[in-house]
């Protein structure tokens, strides 16, 4: 490998990394489309989606061209580590613009479900899961004053006030798939 | 399929009812948007349930990052309680007009999904049919309530007001999973034609559909998400001078907003402009009481509420 001039960043090899990673036992792509991605293997890498991604925008490194090339040579460990999925917003920008039907976004959060199940999940995620199964809403706040101050109930008419509602949504994630992946604790 | 959804639609039957979804970060960051909705809507003849027992939609972060089918489950318990009575949802926040109709499209076009999600629903004695829907507060009063209706009810015109529009991402993308489409869902005439009925000047702007860098975004890198709504505002300022920012979106709301604040405090911005929700500002123009429609708000307000109301 050449080595690069200072301040030129490094040039990763995805053909080189993607021969390391060829002996993986399940083929990364596999995975990918069984996680919702299906149509990955259309992708012709004609950039339409890289041009309206607001991560590849400001500068995240696994944007969803690059992301989809990367699956499509076999990378996985390279990915685990890289916080980009979890930055993807779910504009669906990439979905509006692509030709061939492949859907980044999909791509985006096939990987998100792929990292979960190595538990590379970030720790706000965890903190919203717990939130939603215990209250019923991820984003959940205990203080109450500014729906006091506008003239509102303390309460929203939602599991927040709702006691058999908040059964009935624990009941449902509990026979979903994040039971099997123990991330948070469901008691009863 | 297509067919199908037709066929599945909800019936309101003349009558205007919709479900009021709320969402999370509506009741609990910003319940000044709720106030607004429960003060507008039924002043122009639309009836709302509240669908007591809601949850959150699922937002991005949580189930559609874990499981399909479980997005699906969580997202179809909320849209069978309007089901349930004949009504569809609606919502005046993006994240949920887009997870609740990404999940519905889901299982309206790939009945493994509807079958493994309604497993599941039979546990707790329900069951999606697929036809309650969401809707977005936006398109119910453009295409429902009307322009013309909207006129008639307002007291206070905004003459000589510029606002720079922010529909938001899910408001138009992917435009085929929603049930309202704009012609050009990247130059969107919606927002635009709703304020400007109000006496306002809505023009295009070149960032007009940029990401405002919300949500995952800004959690996983803050700073990035702050560089998007840097260049956001900048534009704003620049090519508009805008007096007030008008977006359908809570998550928006919050981010140019908050934002705002936060890059002036760190000296990287030097103008301040007021950030309302669309509600908001019908509601505030329809004269309901300042406080209780927009009294949140980290970037000041009181100026141009003063404007709309004493017209100063």
């Amino acid at each position: 490998m050449i080595e690069p001039e200072e301040g030129v960043p490094t040039i990763l090899n995805l053909s080189e990394i993607s021969e390391r990673e060829r002996e993986e036992e399940e083929k990364v792509v596999d995975i990918v489309r069984e996680f919702g991605a299906e149509n990955l293997i259309y992708c012709m890498q004609c950039g339409s989606c890289a041009a309206v991604c607001p991560l590849a925008r400001v500068g995240f490194e696994w944007y969803n061209k690059k992301l989809i090339k990367a699956l499509l040579l076999g990378l996985k460990e390279e990915l685990l580590d890289d916080p980009t999925p979890w930055a993807c917003v779910a504009c669906n920008r990439c979905t509006e613009v692509c030709p061939r039907r492949v859907s980044p976004f999909e791509v985006m959060f096939a990987v998100r479900r792929m990292m979960v199940e190595e538990f590379a999940i970030p720790t706000l995620a965890i903190e919203g899961l717990r939130a939603l199964y215990e209250y019923g809403h991820a984003v959940y706040m205990t203080g109450r004053e500014a729906r006091k101050k506008v003239g509102l109930p303390e309460k929203p008419p939602s599991t927040d006030s709702d006691e058999k509602a908040l059964k009935d949504l624990k009941t449902i994630l509990r026979n979903t798939k994040l039971a099997e992946l123990g991330l948070i604790p469901m008691n009863d | 399929m297509i067919a199908d959804v037709v066929k599945n639609e909800s019936k309101n039957e003349g009558k205007l009812k919709y479900g009021l979804f709320l969402g999370c970060n509506i009741p609990f960051n910003r319940p000044d948007v709720e106030q607004a909705m429960r003060k507008i809507f039924p002043a122009l003849g639309v009836e709302i349930d509240d669908l007591m027992g809601q949850s959150c939609c699922p937002t991005w972060g949580t189930m559609p990052s874990i499981d399909i089918v479980a997005w699906c489950a969580v997202a179809a318990r909320n849209l069978c309680l309007g089901e349930e009575k004949g009504i569809d949802l609606m919502t005046a926040c993006n994240s949920c007009y887009g997870s609740l109709n990404e999940a519905r499209h889901k299982m309206l076009t790939n009945p493994d999904i509807l079958k493994s999600v309604n497993d599941i629903l039979s546990k707790i004695g329900k069951k999606y049919e697929g036809r309650a829907k969401c809707r977005h507060v936006a398109w119910v009063l453009y295409k429902d309530v009307g322009l013309e209706r909207i006129k008639e009810s307002i007291k206070y015109t905004l003459d000589d007001i510029t606002i720079a529009v922010q529909p938001g991402c899910h408001f138009l993308w992917p435009s085929e999973v929603y049930p309202d489409k704009e012609e050009d869902p990247f130059n969107p005439k919606v927002l635009r034609e709703l304020c400007e009925v109000l006496g306002a000047e809505a023009p295009y702007y070149s960032k007009l559909v940029d990401c405002c860098g919300m949500g995952a975004l800004r959690s996983t890198d803050p700073e990035k998400s702050f560089t998007l709504v840097k260049e956001k505002l900048e534009c704003i300022k620049e090519e508009l001078d805008a007096d007030l920012i008008v977006t359908t979106c809570s998550s928006c709301l919050i981010q140019l907003d908050d934002a705002q604040e936060r890059l002036r405090k760190s000296g990287k911005l030097n103008f301040s402009i007021p950030v309302l929700h669309y509600v908001q500002l019908l509601a505030l123009c329809m004269g309901f009481d300042p406080e209780q429609v927009a009294g949140i708000s980290v970037t000041p307000r009181d100026e141009i509420i003063d404007k709309i109301i004493n017209k100063r």
